[in-house]
């Protein structure tokens, strides 16, 4: 590359390979290098133990962990089904609440300031209460995740229905369709791929809720695993229990991604 | 599924005369009478919800499940006790050191890395992978390694914040308009000038945007954290009257939490809204 250019360099084309490699090696080489640093960190000595294990032995104990029918059916699987449920309940309330704000301009004037500064209070204060009304089970943490990632889904479908063209809405009327006709064949459709952004975010949330509340209060789940082994100096289990929590995580973000990316009319 | 875009297509000039003007006016008529009294709406939904909680404590009638008046009660007999006002300073002070450094550096690193394009492509999907995993199981380590402290506390609560500010200011920077971008070439700005005089105002309606929404985020990873391991400060006060069972003070403290979340929202949100009058509302 010529160095001489009097073009700056921020209106240059941006590179495509520095020192040959393309970004997405870089970015592999970003990940490769955090853990070989872990693993050589945890082994040369320099931390104890109790405080950091190599991560080839966090990968072998989230081995044995898989293999533990309790963990199994005690932990991982709740997690999964309070994640599905609240994820479902959120995108069922989200897109129904946000068309009943796109409906009715009092609805919609009455919720739109609560909806603004719903991420500015930490819901999570509420998760106490709900344990003293309910108890520690699956039931508290379903309700807390559902109003958690519920707002996010509720303000991308009211986007998306705003901006459904107003060339459709005119020919739903001049085909007089119903509601729910007007609902499923127009808005739905139009706001698709809004909803859908709003779904990634929520399923994201939901997790996070759900996680956060089994580390704080609970009696079984992933992140009671991780409580519980740092509450007991076990860190191969904690480290186990995060290397879960991260793939967990990642993987439901990336399957969802994709299958949310077929639905997408726009990236089409 | 793309039954909106066909329909879009194959709608006639005829459907211009679809909706009667009489029907639009309506909306116009609605629209404008929700909008001059904006906050009435909102008000009655907050009477409906308190009286909603108010017979749902009657009909209970438990000691477990208090009334409104009992949760404010159970507040103002907390407020007179110094180690509940210790906690609320605590917290506080903790809150206010890592929202300052979050914002402070996630700004400056986003901007940073903003302005390469190679490098935040190579660097962006790590973060975001990183962003997206729930990171209040990753609090042990911060336990194990800073020890049950502020200072764990206080590191908790700025990486919860830092990351969200981080992200979006690479955003912002990435999106700084390549218009403005010729025009400085053009002027032969160097570095420091371009990042004065086209970088910094460009991203700045992004920046306050996220400047609220960290504070929030920043807020949750602290009561995060004192839920879990705390001496003192608010979310320890809640947790504790968990074991306690005492509905009224933990229902106070969640007012009083949300007021002091509410407080510097609202200020940061006049001041979004001034921003983005005076720089344009960003991308």
């Amino acid at each position: 590359m010529s160095r001489s250019s009097v073009v700056p360099s921020y209106v240059r084309p941006p590179r495509t390979r520095v020192l040959g490699l393309p970004s997405a090696l870089w970015t592999l080489l970003l990940v490769l290098g955090i853990v070989i640093g872990i693993e050589f960190y945890a082994r040369s000595g320099a931390v104890s133990p109790l405080d950091l294990v190599p991560v080839t032995e966090m990968v072998s104990s989230a081995g044995e962990l898989l293999g533990e029918e309790e963990f199994i059916s005690g932990d991982l699987v709740p997690t999964l089904v309070s994640v599905v449920l609240s994820f479902a309940l959120s995108t069922l309330i989200g897109v129904s609440v946000g068309w009943a704000m796109v409906r009715s301009q009092w609805i919609r004037s009455a919720l739109q300031p609560y909806l603004n500064v719903f991420y500015a209070v930490p819901i999570f204060a509420l998760y106490p209460i709900l344990v003293v009304l309910f108890g520690t089970g699956t039931v508290p943490i379903v309700i807390l995740s559902t109003a958690f990632s519920v707002v996010v889904v509720i303000s991308h479908a009211v986007v998306g229905f705003d901006s459904t063209p107003p060339i459709a809405e005119k020919l739903s009327k001049s085909l007089s369709l119903s509601h729910f006709q007007h609902f499923r064949l127009i808005l739905l459709p139009s706001a698709l791929p809004d909803i859908l952004t709003g779904l990634k975010l929520g399923l994201a949330y939901a997790i996070i809720c759900v996680l956060a509340s089994e580390f704080i209060v609970s009696t079984h789940g992933l992140g009671r695993i991780v409580a519980n082994a740092y509450n007991s100096f076990n860190t191969p289990t904690m480290y186990a229990g995060i290397l879960f929590v991260v793939g967990f995580a990642l993987l439901a973000n990336v399957l969802l991604g994709a299958v949310l990316a077929r639905f997408d009319w726009r990236r089409r | 599924m793309s039954t909106a875009a066909a329909v879009a297509n194959a709608a006639t000039p005829n459907s211009d005369h679809a909706r009667p003007p009489a029907h639009r006016h309506q909306v116009d008529r609605v629209r404008r009478k929700a909008t001059s009294r904006p906050l009435v709406a909102p008000a009655v939904l907050a009477i409906l919800i308190l009286s909603a909680w108010w017979i749902a404590a009657f009909l209970a009638d438990s000691t477990v499940f208090p009334t409104p008046v009992e949760a404010v009660e159970g507040l103002r007999n907390d407020l007179r006790n110094p180690r509940f006002i210790d906690s609320i300073l605590t917290t506080l002070r903790v809150l206010f050191g890592s929202y300052l450094a979050a914002a402070a550096i996630g700004t400056a690193a986003g901007i940073l890395l903003g302005l390469s394009a190679f490098w935040s492509r190579a660097v962006l999907p790590v973060v975001y992978a990183g962003n997206s995993i729930p990171k209040i199981t990753l609090y042990p380590i911060f336990l194990t390694f800073l020890g049950i402290s502020d200072v764990s506390r206080g590191a908790f609560a700025f990486v919860s914040g830092v990351i969200p500010m981080f992200l979006i200011a690479v955003e912002a920077t990435a999106g700084v308009s390549r218009l403005h971008l010729k025009l400085a070439a053009t002027l032969r700005l160097n570095w420091p000038q371009l990042l004065w005089h086209i970088v910094i105002p460009s991203v700045v309606p992004a920046l306050v945007s996220g400047l609220r929404l960290t504070f929030g985020l920043t807020f949750l990873g602290l009561l995060l954290a004192e839920m879990f391991s705390g001496s003192s400060g608010l979310g320890f006060e809640i947790l504790r009257n968990v074991t306690l069972a005492r509905m009224e003070n933990i229902l106070g403290e969640v007012i009083l939490i949300a007021g002091l979340a509410l407080v510097p929202t609202l200020a940061l949100q006049l001041l979004e809204r001034r921003v983005h009058r005076r720089f344009g509302a960003g991308r």
